[in-house]
């Protein structure tokens, strides 16, 4: 465990090796640590709090406040909007759908608040990518891996 | 009446949206030259005299704020760029960002200029990331001709990370300073304290893509369009039960109506074809019926006879058979899950809203909600707490206008 722990300690200070050493950095860190990882566990966070020496209750607090950083199974997460606007348009019978193919596969598919795609509903994001008028489909196929759009 | 375009580009610009032909094409190097030449105070007092207001939602007079920035006292100052778009059927910034980048960035580029900024931020939300990726193209082409620097103003990208919240802004400042994004109490403002307790100004994209537009042109130029009170253009996104769903650039002073059954906009309603309600501003927006839209037009003034507001240009169009209730009860969660719960009426109250609405006491229970809802909005620190009872409070004027009819 100590092994695994001092080497996720220099792939994070390896991370941030380019970033300031300020407390205004914070953010742009967790974001290049998740994006390594898709989750923040509480060994990463007390590497970040050790290589920006900010306090680990901090860094906890901020990473916590954030929905996007909120990955416990660390699976890549796709969120499937279901706010009002996608909502008319089917995106409850979508994120069911999804959920139930992603039970075998290595992702997690989320409900998500507006994703600001409400012409283009159902709008889906896969982490990186919005994909408008998300049909059940499209859907299937970036689950398995098939395709990014 | 078609739709203007001011705001975005006209369908035959040809060129990449980050280009340096692109900056030209759309007169904003002439806005950047003729700023440049300008003093501050002038800067503020074209600003001023053009009558922008703030398209975030506030509707705060542009100029004013610009000023305030301008005469607070303090070494170092920054101008922000909120574009943490995330207010329910609202994507104008969006669009506004995709199709021409630097418009936006170039009224900053001057905001920042006027007040007398060294540095500047975009906060753009996690979601956004096609936006972002076209933000940072924007700002290098702008690093290139020489506009953005470390002689001139740097400007940063900050991503948020999912939180609604973010976009009030003093929120905002402390998401950028690496705090949780919870809101402020103001005063302060954040025009005399706003990032590290210095003059800050921040503005949406599409009041700084105005500003642009503003010195690309003039003063005369600028207010052709709208009312001698609301100078200008405004972006619309419509969506939900319409045939063409989008953003839409009309003048302030637009028919609600044309918005949706002109066949360059809205095209009519579709779903049952019958138009049920409109919710206008977003998720803290007002309910509008059907006579209420035909007899409306865009701006400040005719929608304060409906309690309504522009808001951040959000229209969402329902059909005859969607249940408002079920609309409300959506409205209630998100703000539940989006209040940060740093203060206690908007934690409890926007959870109490949801439990009443799940028991389906919207009925049985008005003046309960009514006390709530003033609660929050009397106590609670910021806009979400304030106006999160909004739309609801709509509902139930409606109702009660319903039941006074009834007993006559």
């Amino acid at each position: 465990m100590d092994l695994d722990k001092a080497a996720l300690s220099r792939r994070v200070q390896e991370l941030l090796s380019d970033i300031p050493r300020e407390r205004q950095q914070l953010l742009p860190a967790l974001w290049r640590v998740f994006e390594e990882y898709w989750h923040l566990s509480p060994e990463m966070i007390d590497a970040i709090a050790q290589t920006l020496d900010i306090p680990y209750a901090d860094v906890y607090g901020v990473a916590s406040f954030y929905a996007l950083f909120a990955n416990p199974d660390n699976k890549k997460p796709i969120y499937i909007c279901t706010d009002v606007m996608c909502a008319l348009y089917g995106s409850e019978d979508l994120l069911k759908a999804g959920e139930d193919l992603a039970n075998d596969a290595g992702v997690r598919v989320k409900e998500a608040p507006c994703l600001g795609h409400c012409d283009g509903a159902p709008a889906l994001f896969d982490g990186r990518q919005t994909i408008r008028h998300a049909s059940p489909k499209v859907l299937a196929q970036i689950i398995r891996g098939e395709t990014d759009a | 009446m078609p739709e203007i375009r001011r705001l975005l580009p006209t369908l035959d610009i040809a060129s990449a949206p980050t280009s340096l032909e692109r900056l030209r094409e759309r007169g904003f190097e002439r806005a950047l030259q003729r700023s440049a030449a300008m003093t501050s105070q002038a800067i503020v007092a074209e600003v001023q005299a053009s009558g922008i207001k703030g398209r975030g939602g506030a509707a705060f007079p542009t100029g004013a704020k610009w000023a305030a920035v301008l005469a607070a006292s303090g070494e170092v100052r920054y101008a922000v760029m909120n574009a943490d778009e995330s207010e329910l059927g609202t994507f104008k910034d969006r669009a506004l960002l995709e199709q021409d980048p630097l418009g936006a960035m170039v009224g900053l580029v001057i905001a920042a200029r006027a007040v007398g900024a060294k540095r500047a931020y975009c906060y753009v939300r996690g979601e956004y990331r096609e936006v972002e990726a076209q933000m940072g193209a924007a700002i290098q082409t702008l690093r290139q001709a020489g506009w953005v620097g470390a002689d001139t103003v740097d400007i940063e990208i900050r991503r948020g990370a999912g939180a609604y919240i973010a976009g009030e802004e003093t929120a905002l400042l402390n998401s950028i300073e690496g705090k949780r994004a919870e809101p402020r109490v103001k005063p302060p403002f954040p025009t005399t304290q706003g990032l590290w307790r210095s003059p800050t100004l921040i503005q949406n994209v599409e009041t700084l893509a105005n500003v642009a537009l503003l010195f690309a042109h003039d003063v005369d130029w600028f207010r052709t369009y709208g009312t001698p009170d609301t100078p200008g253009t405004k972006l619309i996104g419509l969506s939900g039960h319409i045939e063409h769903p989008g953003v839409y650039e009309v003048p302030f002073g637009y028919p609600l109506m044309q918005l949706i059954t002109e066949t360059e906009m809205g095209h009519g309603v579709s779903g049952s074809g019958h138009l049920g309600a409109v919710l206008l501003g977003g998720a803290a927006g007002t309910f509008l019926a059907p006579d209420e839209i035909r007899d409306s037009v865009l701006d400040y003034g005719s929608l304060a006879k409906y309690g309504a507001s522009i808001g951040s240009g959000a229209f969402m169009v329902f059909d005859d058979t969607v249940d408002l209730t079920w609309v409300l009860t959506k409205l209630a969660r998100f703000f539940a899950d989006e209040s940060c719960g740093q203060c206690v009426p908007c934690r409890v109250g926007t959870r109490r809203i949801l439990e009443f609405l799940q028991r389906g006491e919207l009925e049985r229970r008005p003046e309960d909600l009514r006390d709530l809802a003033q609660a929050m909005k009397d106590a609670s620190i910021c806009g979400l707490g304030q106006t999160a009872p909004v739309a609801l409070l709509s509902i139930l004027d409606r109702l009660e206008r319903r039941t006074n009819e009834t007993r006559r």
